[in-house]
């Protein structure tokens, strides 16, 4: 068995993540569940890749997420940090305090009301009949404020860990320097590397380590210390990336000192994630808008948006999972295993050595079939990330696609096979240039949607997430319990697409930071990096470019 | 304003307002933390909106609990909380102090003075009082072997104001026999060289302190023993597992024959390096009754283990990179990162070595080692609020253990050392300063007297009966400091009460230098920046 552990940082990754588990969480419900479709019976795909089976003091067995969650404190909601199922004998009665015999101030802070649907899970709610399913779906669309009001899944008592900083202020903790302030003088690290330890060090193998960072602020900086001290204990394990930010990040910053900051910010957490990660997968679009008409988010939700990234996220680590089945694994249920080591390797190891790879997604993917697209599914993709220029010239890009649940026609799913031949189909046919080494892994089982996944389907959408002809293209968007599944079609590519992302971050610490004058300079001091240090990472920025430019190995410098 | 002009947001409080905003600042951060001092006053136990709960009742945790807004209230706070990063204690002492100085201080500027004398004062009193706590510190000879007495007493006196008495007392010999231990002559005290583990337990408060290691793993694999005696220790960080990435660039096989080639090639050289521990494993125990014990830091995958529980080693995967270190100090021998030339000089050795299961978790005792240079404090609580709590006292006693050694002094606790300061200032230094700088001097004495006075407080006597009585001792010309119980003079020396002279040091030195800056202050201007962040 080959182990995932998974790490998430920052408020926005815990988002995602919390729809990313309630996926998996859906997924192992349907396994059980004798009235589920078969195609959910799932005995290809292997949960303890990402789950971990335990034991509680009182000798109960647990099975939960192997997974490091860091948020600021009080960013947990209703959710105790030490999860519910190790509960400890803990009570607030003050008089219980077994440490000192003399008073006891006790100061507590409003105990925070659950949700409806909260309330259902904890069956506090169970019993009372006047609530339906319909109230909780339209509860969670009403008010959003933590990760944790739609997370169904139990975590481990060592997963959730709560950043406080005495003198963070986390409604603006938006620079890596705040983030490098709230490391100082405490014992976060000790104490997050010691919570990757117990997991690791119960792992046989680990394949590697999928981490989700929202890079919009301080938080890159503690991913980035974190990751420094993975990379120095773990020298082997491969890390895969992914830096996710919330559409309110784009907001557009007006005054010039503000946007210096924040370019700053931009180049030196790309600089500093990729040196300590194997592939970077930057996520996070201004507005969704663009996913219209097959999707209809809310750029004002981060519940909504999070959700379209959790599920491409999820997609792509599907094929993580499918149990060997031989040199060559072929089941009817999937086709194309594949590890987090291999993934990297084939975007980032092979033509050229560049790291930073886009992710786009297709969901719901049109049917394999589909007359009015010619051109095949594959023109149905959406790039998750900004500042993505063109590649179709680009000889040497490499990707990998996966495909969950794809549908043939109408509401019927495909075969393995079907998708082999469809997808080859758009290639043979001239119809699109083939990247050379491009790998295609394909899983039967469509995307669950699970009750607290928001409403953000067009009315044409059906149960399986096919599109129905007869529907009004007018009215209220899909939610959970309208549709049950979905397919969903990922690709990770890596091309020259990426340059002006990179581009942008390089000239940026450039103009900002390291030329003389520049007016960043101070800010960059202020972080605590010295002009060696920024030196290094304008030199690491740059080497990033450089791969992207035939000529490069005749000149040593190309700026 | 001017500032007016450049920025229409901004509000300015004048000299005046200005400096009454900083002082109540400085005296409402004083009353948070009041109650917290001494061995009478109260614990504070915090719970949050999801139910979590922590207790604590050092000013230091409380303060990075608070989540203080107001940036005169955070002024203070970080120079405090500075105050223990740097020597381990006194954060509540130094709020307290500032406080009183700012109280002080605003008497004298509602009489009219000018805060520009008292700031002079602060500095007279502040060097006098240092030179004053020169002679009044009880020198402790530290040299090869310490008063153990004396450690414990300042241990004892620390720990007494974080845990109740019994706790505390059995607490003190520990820390001090910890100290002890990692100790080594001619060398700083490392003192991360003493581990502290945690383990919950149902009903159990306990402490003790295991000479050797507790690691909060255990071995992978169901045939090795749990409990093995006469060990060699192994310690070593070499990858005992099957590492794909090494062959990376053979990750195209053209058939299934070929992957399984490489597979097998790549396993070959792991199963090498078992074989070779395995080899110095039958060298040195075959045909007796010893035992071999493997500590990696690395992965060891399930065919190695299978190998290594086939020749009878236990095998730990995965340890702490600062256990590394600890091992080799508590076991001798030395930390290899290659098993070529494995010889008998590489090994440490441990009487006993065994693994204790609580549910998931699994620790594994290395005791009974020969010349401990770690060693290991195991705390045993019922929940992790009562668990972190009693680390927190821990880490504090031994802060102040080492705080002794490296000082090679202490200095008399409950108040005496406070009430003898004021006399010596009043006495002697104030009448050598000039004009109305004699106020600040004056005005510094008597906030002095804030921790004698909040020890009685605490300790719910009169406290003006108490001062009064402790002054009178002193004039008499002996050394007294607080009875907590009674509010009658004791003398500290026979109590046993010491603090450290390092903490008190830096409270003289950094509180009168943070009540100077405030109180120069003469107009503070919000103009929407950041005020939590230093300049």
């Amino acid at each position: 068995m080959r182990e995932i552990v998974t790490i998430q940082v920052g408020d926005f990754a815990n988002f995602i993540g919390s729809h990313f588990w309630n996926f998996q969480d859906e997924l192992l419900g349907l396994a059980e569940d004798d009235g589920a479709d078969p195609i959910f019976k799932n005995n290809f795909m292997d949960m303890d890749v990402l789950y971990r089976t335990g034991l509680t003091h009182q000798g109960a067995y647990t099975y939960c997420p192997r997974l490091i969650s860091i948020g600021s404190q009080g960013s947990l909601g209703t959710l105790s940090s030490s999860g519910s199922l190790y509960g400890d004998s803990s009570s607030s009665d003050a008089t219980d305090t077994l440490t000192w015999k003399g008073a006891v101030t006790k100061l507590a802070e409003n105990p925070r009301e659950k949700n409806l649907f909260l309330k259902s899970l904890s069956e506090e709610g169970e019993d009372d009949p006047n609530i339906e399913d319909k109230d909780r779906v339209q509860c969670l669309e009403r008010d959003i404020k933590f990760w944790s009001d739609f997370s169904k899944v139990h975590f481990h008592s060592k997963s959730l860990y709560e950043l406080n900083g005495a003198w963070t202020d986390f409604q603006n903790f938006d620079n890596f320097g705040d983030g490098k302030e709230v490391l100082l003088g405490g014992l976060h690290m000790e104490e997050l590397n010691d919570r990757l330890r117990f997991f690791v060090e119960e792992c046989d193998h680990v394949q590697g380590i999928q981490c989700t960072v929202d890079d919009s602020g301080g938080f890159s900086a503690v991913a980035s210390e974190f990751l420094e001290n993975i990379a120095d204990d773990y020298t082997n394990i491969p890390v895969l990336l992914y830096s996710v930010r919330d559409t309110f990040s784009y907001t557009d910053a007006t005054k010039q000192r503000k946007l210096i900051t924040r370019s700053l910010h931009d180049a030196v957490s790309l600089s500093k994630l990729s040196t300590y990660s194997s592939l970077i997968v930057p996520v996070g679009l201004p507005s969704l808008g663009g996913l219209a008409p097959s999707l209809c988010v809310r750029d004002e939700k981060n519940f909504h948006s999070s959700a379209v990234y959790a599920s491409a996220i999820h997609s792509i680590s599907a094929p993580f999972r499918f149990k060997p089945a031989g040199p060559i694994s072929n089941t009817t249920y999937a086709a194309g295993s594949l590890d987090i080591g291999e993934i990297i390797h084939i975007l980032a190891g092979q033509n050229r050595q560049n790291m930073v790879a886009i992710l786009d997604v297709s969901m719901p993917a049109p049917s394999l079939s589909d007359k009015a697209n010619p051109g095949g599914i594959l023109n149905s993709f959406h790039a998750l990330g900004t500042e993505i220029g063109d590649d179709s010239e680009d000889l040497y890009m490499d990707e990998s696609l996966i495909l969950n649940g794809a549908l043939f026609s109408g509401a019927d799913w495909a075969s393995v096979s079907q998708v082999k031949d469809s997808i080859c189909n758009v290639y043979d046919k001239g119809l699109r240039a083939k990247p050379r080494p491009s790998h295609l892994s394909i899983s039967l089982t469509p995307l669950p949607i699970p009750l607290p996944f928001p409403s953000i389907f067009p009315t044409t959408t059906g149960r399986r997430g096919e599109i129905l002809a007869d529907q009004p293209l007018e009215g209220p968007p899909k939610g959970s319990l309208e549709v049950e599944s979905v397919p969903v079609m990922t690709r990770l590519r890596s091309s020259i697409s990426i340059k002006p992302f990179i581009e942008c971050r390089y000239n940026n610490l450039l103009r900002h930071g390291m030329l003389r004058g520049a007016k960043g300079a101070g800010l960059l001091r202020d972080w605590g990096f010295g002009k060696d240090e920024v030196d290094d990472m304008g030199e690491h920025l740059s080497k990033m470019l450089r791969i992207f430019n035939p000529s490069s190995e005749m000149t040593s410098d190309s700026d | 304003m001017s500032i007016r002009v450049l920025n229409p947001n901004a509000e300015v409080l004048n000299k005046s307002a200005a400096l009454h905003m900083t002082i109540n600042a400085a005296k409402g951060l004083q009353d948070v933390l009041k109650s917290n001092l001494g061995p009478k006053g109260t614990i504070k136990m915090l719970v949050g909106g999801a139910g979590d709960i922590k207790l604590t009742k050092d000013g230091n945790t409380l303060l990075k609990e608070m989540q203080i807004q107001n940036p005169t209230a955070i002024m203070i706070a970080r120079t405090a909380v500075a105050q223990d990063d740097s020597s381990g204690d006194g954060t509540t002492s130094t709020v307290l102090f500032i406080g009183e100085l700012m109280k002080q201080s605003e008497r004298c500027i509602d009489e009219g003075t000018h805060p520009r004398f008292l700031v002079d004062g602060f500095e007279i009193a502040k060097r006098a009082t240092l030179e004053f706590l020169e002679k009044f510190k009880t020198p402790v000879v530290i040299g090869d072997t310490p008063d153990k007495e004396i450690l414990k007493m300042v241990a004892r006196t620390t720990l007494r104001t974080k845990l109740y008495e019994v706790l505390a007392d059995q607490l003190t010999d520990i820390i001090v026999n910890a100290v002890l231990c990692i100790r080594k002559p001619e060398e700083a005290i490392d003192l991360f060289m003493v581990e502290i583990m945690h383990m919950r337990h149902k009903f159990d408060v306990d402490t003790r302190l295991v000479e050797g290691l507790v690691l909060d793993h255990g071995s992978r694999h169901p045939d090795m023993k749990r409990r093995a005696e006469n060990c060699y220790i192994l310690t070593c960080n070499v990858s005992l597992e099957y590492d794909k990435s090494e062959i990376n660039a053979g990750f195209f096989y053209s058939n299934a024959e070929q992957r399984e080639k490489m597979v097998a090639a790549e396993r070959r050289q792991v199963d090498q390096r078992v074989m070779k521990i395995i080899e110095l494993k039958e060298k040195v125990c075959s045909g007796t009754d010893k035992n071999f014990v493997v500590i990696n830091q690395k992965g060891i995958d399930p065919p190695s283990l299978d190998l290594l529980a086939r020749a009878g080693i236990i095998a730990l995967r995965r340890a702490k990179r600062r256990n590394m270190e600890r091992l080799v100090l508590a076991c001798g021998g030395e930390a290899v990162n290659s098993v070529d030339d494995l010889t008998e000089d590489c090994l440490g050795w441990a009487g006993l070595v065994y693994e204790h299961v609580l549910g998931e978790e699994k620790y594994t005792f290395v005791e009974q080692v020969k010349n401990p240079l770690s060693c290991t404090i195991l705390i045993k609580g019922p929940n992790d609020h009562t668990i972190a709590q009693i680390k927190d006292a821990v880490r504090d006693g031994l802060r102040s253990v080492k705080n002794t050694i490296e000082d090679e002094a202490v200095v008399l606790g409950a108040g005496a050392f406070e009430v003898a300061a004021r006399k010596h200032l009043l006495d002697n230094v104030k009448r050598t300063a000039k004009g109305r700088a004699q106020l600040g001097v004056e005005a510094f004495a008597d906030a002095l007297l804030v921790i004698p006075k909040t020890l009685a407080e605490n300790s719910g006597l009169d406290t003006q009966d108490v001062i009064v009585s402790l002054q009178n001792e002193h004039d008499q010309g002996t050394v007294a400091g607080l009875n907590h119980h009674t509010g009658d003079p004791i003398d500290p020396q026979m109590e046993g009460i010491f603090d450290n002279y390092s903490v008190k040091r830096q409270i003289i030195n950094s509180g009168p230098v943070i009540a100077s800056q405030l109180l120069l202050v003469d107009e503070v201007i919000r103009a929407g920046r950041n005020m939590r962040k230093p300049a």
